[in-house]
C-alpha cells in the first residue's frame, strides 16, 4: 500500500496550489482527481486574479496576498500561463452606484488596495471604446489575470519534478478513518494510507466530505461567459459594473447578472457574469446569454458587431456565507478542505495553499484564518 | 408542421416526401440557393450551361424547382440555425436571417445539415492555394470561377473524379490526380461494389473523360509537403509514394509545380446541431466517423427528430436522397419501404473501405506543422501538452493549447487532433472524445448586437 | 458591379461570392494570422474552417467564400 504523507483531492488550481505548498514543504504528496487535470471548475475559470471586488475584511486580505503569490510562483516555476498584470477598471453608471462605488474605493484603499479615481477623460484613455456616456470609475491596476487550466498543470508539472505524483482519472471510492481521524484514501487502483487529505474538490467538496464522515454545505452557482471571435485591441482592461460586488454577495436564489468585459491575450473578449442557483442544470439558457451580451453592449457599443463564437458554462463552488471554506474539519482530524472559493479560485488559490501548508506544519500564517475554518459548519451538520 | 433544416439532396427530398404526404413543411438553409454542397448551381446573374459541370444537375434542377413550387413547402434562405435545443418532444432553433433572430419551435424536425470535406494536416498546408476538393468545386460550380492555373488534386475517395474532371472540362490544367489508396482495395470489395452498376459507370466515365484531357492518375501517392514562393503563395507541392497504412517510402519524394492543391480525405459529417439537440452519436468502424445514430426510418434517439443524409453516415447523394424521402414520410406519420435505402447503404460501405484514411497518415507531420490552423497550434505545441503538462485527452488539450478554440471550433482540426493526442499518449481516443470534439454549443457565430436585439422578457 | 478590396476597385458580378471575385482578380491571401503573421486564403471554400474571414463594411470575421459582392462593398483583410 501506497503511504504518502498527503493526499490532495482535486487536481485543480487550488488542488495544485495546495500540493505544490506542501512539497516545498518536504512533503510527499499525490494528488487525485477522477477526472483530468483541470476537468473541475478550473476548467471553466476566466483567470481572474483580483482584489477588486472584495468588501475589505478577510476576503480581501486572502486575496490581496494570493495575487502577490501568484506573481512569486510564476518566478518559481518558470511561468508558462500567461500571468499578465492587466489592471481592472470598474465603473459606476448611477449617481448612486458611483458613490457606492467611492466608498468601497476608500476602504479597499485602507485596507492596502491601490484604487485610483478616474474621471471621464482618464477612463476613456484607458478604454476608448467604453460607452462615452460612462463617466466615473476606478482603476484597480493591481487586478490580473492568468489561464488557468494551464496554472494548475504547471504547478503540477513542477509537483511531478519534486517528486510528487499526479494520477488523473483515479475517482476517490472510500475514506477510512480512525477514531475520527483520517487513516486510508481508495481509489479503484489503489489504497493510500495517510494521515492528511486535502479537499480541493470544489464544486464536489461536499461530497468527498461525506465520504469522510463529515459535512460541508457547498453548492453549485451556474455562471456562463460568452467568448467572442478574435478582436484584438478593444478592451485593454478587466472591465465591469460596480453592481458587479453586490451579486457575488447576493443570497438570492433569482439570476444575478452584470456586465464584466475583458480582453485576453490570445485576442478573444470574455464577457461574463451570471450566477443562478439551478443545481447542476447543464442546459445552455439563450435568454442569460443574451442578457450577458446586452449588458455587455452597453457598456461597449463597439461589441454590438463583434461576433459571438463560443459560449460555455461552470459550476462556482459556494457556501451558504459566501466565504471560501480553509482549514482542518470540525470532526474528522487530519481532513482539510481548501474548497468553496465561488468564483474567485483562481485569485486565491496560492494564498489558500498557503494557509493550509501553515496550519498543517502547525506553523505560522500571513492572516487570522479562522473566519474561513469549516467548523463553522458544525452545527448545521447532519446528526 | 414539418421543418427540415438543410437544403442539400436529403433535405430537399425529405421536404418534398412530406409537403407530398400533406404536411406543411418549413425548410430551412443557411446558404442563398437550394442545392448544398452536391448540388451548387449558379446565381441567376451568371448564365453558363450547368450541365457541364455537374453531370447529375438536371435531376438536382428538378428537384429543386419542385420544392420551390410546393404550395405546402415554405422556404427559407440564407437563414443560419445559430443554436438549437430540446426539450420534451419540442425542438427549439435559434435562427438568424438577414441580421433579425427568429425563435421557430417544431415538434418535427428532419435534421440534414450534410458533410464537408476531411483534411489531414500536412506541412505547408496552410499556404494560400492549399484547398479542399469541395472548396474548388463551390467556386467552379457556385461562381463559375477557376480556384487556379495548375491545379493538383489529391487524397482519396470517390470524389476527387468528378472534381478534377470538372476543373479539366473547363480548361484548368489539372497537373495530376494522386489517390492514395490502391486499386487492389477495389478488388477485395468488388462484389459488393458491383452492386451499383449505375456509379461504376460514372466513375468509370470520369477516367475515361480525364484520360481524354492527358490527366495523369497516380494511385499509392499523397501530397506530403506544401511550399510556397516568393509571394508567399503556393508553388508547388511534394507528392511521395504511400504504403497501404500510409506511411511515406522515403526516397520516393518528387516536387509538382502548381498554384493551387485541392486535397481532400472523404468527408466529415456537420454535427454541430445534432450536438445541441442531444441526438446519440456514433463512431462508425468504416471510417472511423462520428454519426447520428437513426433507426430503420431515420428516427433519432430524440421525440420527434429525424435525420438523413451525410450526418448519418457518408453515403453519397443517392443514399442522402433515399434517407431524406425515408425521414420525410417517418415525419408525416407513414412508413415508406427501405429496401433500396438498405442496398445503397452497403454500397456506401463498401466504398469507404475501399477508400480509407491509413493509419500511419501521421508519418508525414514535422513538429512544426500547424495542426489547428485556427489557432495556429502546431504539432510540438500538442506533443508538449501531453508530454509535459499532463494532457490525457483531447478535451485537456484543448484547454491548454487553444486547439479547436479558434473560429471554426474544431470542425477541421477535430478529428486530427483526437487522432494525435492518440499517437502521442498512446490511449486511443474514446467515442466520449470524439463526440465532445463536436461539441459546439454555439452552432454558428452570431454577431453580439444580434443576440441582444430580441426584447428580454421579464 | 464594383466593390472595394484594401481601397483597390474589384470588378464582379452579383451573386458571386466575394472570395470568388478577388480569385479572380489575384487576390489570394486575405488576412494574416495574429499570432504568427501568416498569409491565409481561401481553404475549404465553403464555410466551414474560418480562414477567409475579411473585414466587410466594418464588421469583422466574415467569410469570403460565403458573403456575396454588393456595389461598394468595403472589405479589408483582417487587421485591427
Amino acid at each position: 500500500m501506497k503511504q504518502p504523507d498527503a493526499i490532495v483531492i482535486g487536481a485543480g488550481v487550488v488542488g495544485s496550489a495546495c500540493a505544490l505548498g506542501l512539497a516545498k514543504a518536504g512533503l510527499k504528496v499525490v494528488v487525485l482527481d477522477r477526472g483530468p487535470v483541470s476537468g473541475g471548475t478550473t476548467g471553466a475559470g476566466e483567470g481572474n486574479i483580483l482584489v477588486s471586488d472584495k468588501e475589505p475584511g478577510p476576503e480581501l486580505t486572502l486575496a490581496i496576498r494570493s495575487r502577490n503569490a501568484w506573481f512569486e510562483i510564476a518566478d518559481e516555476i518558470g511561468a508558462g500561463f500567461e500571468l499578465e498584470a492587466k489592471g481592472g477598471i470598474v465603473v459606476a453608471r448611477t449617481q448612486v452606484g458611483a458613490t457606492a462605488l467611492s466608498h468601497l474605493a476608500k476602504r479597499q484603499q485602507r485596507a492596502g488596495v491601490q484604487a485610483h479615481e478616474l474621471d471621464r477623460s482618464a477612463l476613456h484613455q484607458l478604454e476608448p471604446y467604453l460607452d462615452p456616456s460612462i463617466d466615473f470609475g476606478f482603476h484597480y491596476p493591481a487586478d490580473a489575470q492568468c489561464q488557468p487550466m494551464l496554472s494548475a498543470a504547471q504547478m503540477l508539472k513542477a509537483l511531478r519534478s519534486m517528486g510528487g505524483e499526479v494520477i488523473t482519472g483515479a475517482a476517490v471510492r472510500a475514506i477510512h478513518t480512525k477514531d475520527s481521524a483520517i487513516s486510508q484514501v481508495v481509489t479503484e487502483k489503489e489504497k493510500y494510507s495517510t494521515e492528511i487529505v486535502i479537499n480541493a474538490t470544489g464544486t464536489w467538496a461536499g461530497e468527498i466530505a461525506q465520504m469522510a464522515g463529515s459535512y460541508l454545505p457547498i453548492a453549485p452557482r451556474r455562471g456562463f461567459i460568452l467568448v467572442s471571435a478574435p478582436a484584438p485591441n478593444l478592451i485593454r482592461h478587466k472591465v465591469y459594473d460596480a453592481d458587479y460586488v453586490a451579486n457575488v454577495a447576493s443570497d438570492s436564489t433569482d439570476l444575478q447578472s452584470s456586465a464584466v468585459v475583458e480582453g485576453t491575450k490570445s485576442g478573444t473578449i470574455l464577457i461574463g457574469a451570471s450566477r443562478e442557483r439551478v443545481g447542476f442544470k447543464s442546459d445552455f439558457d439563450v435568454s442569460i446569454l443574451r442578457i450577458l451580451a446586452r449588458q455587455a453592449i452597453s457598456l461597449f457599443p463597439i461589441l454590438a458587431s463583434v461576433q459571438l463564437m463560443r459560449a460555455y458554462r461552470g459550476f462556482r463552488p459556494f457556501a451558504p456565507d459566501h466565504l471560501p471554506v480553509i482549514g482542518e474539519d470540525g470532526k474528522i482530524k487530519g481532513l482539510w478542505h481548501a474548497a468553496g472559493h465561488e468564483g474567485a479560485g483562481i485569485g486565491l488559490a496560492p494564498a489558500t495553499a498557503e494557509i493550509i501548508v501553515g496550519q498543517v506544519l502547525a506553523r505560522e500564517v500571513f492572516m487570522d484564518a479562522s473566519p474561513f475554518s469549516p467548523r463553522r459548519f458544525i452545527q448545521e451538520s447532519a446528526p | 408542421m414539418i421543418t427540415v433544416v438543410g437544403a442539400g439532396p436529403a433535405g430537399l427530398a425529405a421536404a418534398l416526401s412530406a409537403a407530398n404526404a400533406g404536411e406543411s413543411v418549413e425548410l430551412i438553409e443557411s446558404g442563398a440557393r437550394l442545392g448544398g454542397q452536391y448540388w451548387r448551381n449558379l446565381p441567376n446573374s451568371i448564365v453558363v450551361d450547368q450541365q457541364a459541370l455537374n453531370h447529375d444537375f438536371q435531376s438536382g434542377k428538378v428537384l429543386r424547382e419542385k420544392v420551390q413550387a410546393h404550395p405546402n413547402i415554405t422556404v427559407l434562405l440564407n437563414t443560419q440555425v445559430w443554436r438549437a435545443s430540446h426539450k420534451e418532444g419540442i425542438s427549439t432553433l435559434h435562427t438568424i436571417s438577414g441580421g433579425t433572430t427568429r425563435e421557430i419551435r417544431t415538434n418535427k424536425l428532419i435534421l440534414a445539415t450534410g458533410a464537408y470535406d476531411r483534411t489531414l494536416p500536412f506541412p505547408g498546408w496552410d499556404i494560400p492555394g492549399v484547398m479542399t476538393p469541395g472548396g474548388v468545386q463551390a467556386l467552379l460550380k457556385g461562381n463559375n470561377v477557376k480556384a487556379g492555373k495548375k491545379i493538383v488534386i489529391a487524397g482519396t475517395g470517390p470524389f476527387l473524379l468528378p472534381v478534377a474532371t470538372g476543373l479539366a472540362k473547363y480548361g484548368v490544367d489539372v497537373v495530376g490526380l494522386f489517390e492514395a489508396n490502391r486499386l487492389r482495395r477495389w478488388i477485395w470489395q468488388l462484389p459488393a461494389l458491383l452492386s451499383n452498376i449505375s456509379v461504376i459507370k460514372e466513375g468509370a466515365s470520369y477516367l475515361h473523360a480525364l484520360r481524354k484531357f492527358k490527366v495523369r492518375v497516380q494511385r499509392g501517392y499523397a501530397v506530403v509537403e506544401a511550399h510556397s514562393g516568393s509571394d508567399g503563395n503556393l508553388s508547388a507541392v511534394t507528392v511521395a509514394r504511400v504504403k497501404s497504412d500510409f506511411s511515406v517510402i522515403e526516397g520516393s519524394q518528387r516536387k509538382v509545380a502548381c498554384d493551387v492543391a485541392a486535397i481532400g480525405w472523404g468527408f466529415t459529417a456537420d454535427l454541430s446541431l445534432a450536438g445541441n439537440l442531444g441526438l446519440m452519436q456514433q463512431v462508425s468502424l468504416l471510417d472511423g466517423g462520428t454519426y447520428v445514430v437513426v433507426d430503420e426510418h431515420q428516427g433519432t434517439s430524440q421525440v420527434g427528430i429525424f435525420a438523413a443524409g451525410e450526418i448519418t453516415g457518408i453515403g453519397g447523394s443517392k443514399l442522402s436522397l433515399a434517407e431524406g424521402e425515408i425521414a420525410g414520410s417517418a415525419a408525416a406519420g407513414s412508413e415508406t419501404n427501405t429496401s433500396k435505402k438498405r442496398k445503397l447503404a452497403k454500397f456506401a460501405s463498401a466504398l469507404l473501405r475501399t477508400y480509407p484514411v491509413g493509419p500511419n497518415w501521421q508519418s508525414w507531420l514535422k513538429p512544426e506543422t500547424t495542426i489547428c490552423r485556427c489557432e495556429e497550434v502546431t504539432l510540438e505545441i500538442i506533443e508538449k501538452s501531453v508530454l509535459d503538462l499532463g494532457a490525457t485527452d483531447s478535451r485537456t488539450v484543448k484547454l491548454f493549447t487553444r486547439c479547436g478554440m479558434g473560429m471554426c471550433q474544431g470542425r477541421i482540426c477535430g478529428r486530427s487532433v483526437n487522432d494525435v493526442v492518440a499517437r502521442i499518449s498512446g490511449k486511443p481516443a474514446s467515442d466520449a472524445d470524439r463526440v465532445s470534439s463536436a461539441a459546439r454549443p454555439i452552432a454558428s457565430p452570431i454577431l453580439l448586437g444580434e443576440l441582444a436585439q430580441i426584447p428580454i422578457v421579464d | 458591379m464594383i466593390f472595394f478590396f484594401e481601397n483597390n476597385e474589384i470588378h464582379a458580378i452579383a451573386g458571386q461570392t466575394v472570395g470568388s471575385a478577388l480569385l479572380e482578380n489575384n487576390v489570394r491571401v486575405l488576412r494574416r494570422t495574429r499570432f504568427e503573421g501568416a498569409p491565409r486564403g481561401m481553404f475549404c471554400g465553403i464555410g466551414v474552417c474560418f480562414d477567409c474571414v475579411v473585414t466587410i463594411n466594418g464588421v469583422a470575421n466574415q467569410r469570403a467564400c460565403l458573403v456575396e459582392v454588393e456595389e461598394g462593398m468595403r472589405v479589408e483583410g483582417f487587421q485591427r
